[in-house]
């Protein structure tokens, strides 16, 4: 399938790449644009105004996937916490990597196109992704 | 400050009642340091950040049932834009003084307490210099006042 999303992809619309491909869509395709005009008929809009997979209700758009795709794993969970503070700087979640995350992010969408920053990312999210799952099967933070 | 500058404005309403949504968005435009010009008309200088932030408010009024249009703009005049500038300055620069004082104070407090004030005036400083978008100059005595009471935290811990 094809997901469009805007230009110059941050913490929260990398992490959204991330889970698609590993968790939703394994043949996901990636499209840019600037503007919400922009979008083509067959694309499936995310993290974008007026999106149905984009932020409602104070969430941001990764929570929004994992509840319409139905995802309850604790460590994606964990991830949504993480994205949500670095994306919404709300301060709503202890989620103490969110800083750290959202600078390597956004630092990596100066020197990266776009398509490049979700080859880059994905790596780091399943890495993230393994830790937390460690994590949540341990009770306590893996070595 | 030559010429003016880019910035990123949403006018909007909201139904008074409920008033939830109200608050929601009262304090996400307090936490980015929004300039309120006038009732319903808030204004940011534009960039990618500022623009996504107002972005996402106004969907979120818009989904309360209220509503919202997002421009960008400039000022008319320099002078103008000064206005905006130092009441946004002005505003922070409070915010950079009441975390002096608070650091200050916990001077006095013992360690554990200390420790815990430390921990939380990081976090509030972190959130301030977020909003603090012409450079105040009380970012730097804050920033040492926050340290000094980092030193003394780590002399007790040695």
């Amino acid at each position: 399938m094809k997901w469009v999303t805007r230009s110059g992809p941050h913490v929260d619309r990398s992490a959204c790449a991330w889970l698609l491909v590993r968790f939703i869509d394994p043949e996901a395709e990636f499209l840019f644009v600037e503007d919400p005009d922009e979008i083509p008929k067959d694309a499936t809009p995310f993290d974008m105004r007026g999106a149905e997979l984009s932020h409602h209700g104070g969430e941001c758009s990764f929570e929004a996937f994992l509840r319409r795709y139905e995802l309850d794993d604790p460590a994606l969970w964990s991830i949504a916490r993480i994205v949500h503070n670095a994306d919404l700087e709300d301060e709503r979640y202890d989620a103490p990597e969110a800083p750290g995350l959202d600078v390597l992010m956004r630092g990596l969408a100066m020197v990266r196109p776009d398509q490049d920053v979700l080859a880059l990312s994905g790596p780091l999210y399943d890495g993230l992704y393994e830790y937390l799952s460690r994590a949540s099967e341990l009770g306590r933070e893996p070595s | 400050m030559t010429g003016v500058g880019t910035w990123v404005l949403l006018a909007y309403r909201l139904p008074r009642e409920p008033s939830t949504p109200r608050i929601a968005l009262w304090r996400n435009l307090r936490r980015l340091g929004a300039a309120q010009l006038l009732d319903g008309l808030v204004a940011l200088p534009a960039d990618s950040r500022t623009r996504e932030q107002l972005e996402w408010l106004a969907d979120s009024v818009l989904e309360s049932g209220g509503e919202a249009i997002l421009w960008m703009g400039q000022p008319g005049t320099a002078a103008q834009e000064r206005g905006i500038v130092e009441k946004m300055r002005g505003a922070v620069a409070a915010e950079y003084a009441r975390l002096i004082e608070e650091a200050t104070a916990s001077s006095s407090q013992p360690a554990g307490s200390r420790k815990r004030t430390l921990a939380r005036l990081r976090r509030e400083l972190r959130q301030i210099r977020r909003r603090d978008y012409f450079s105040a100059p009380q970012a730097g005595p804050a920033s040492a006042a926050v340290e000094a009471l980092a030193a003394s935290v780590a002399n007790v811990a040695a």
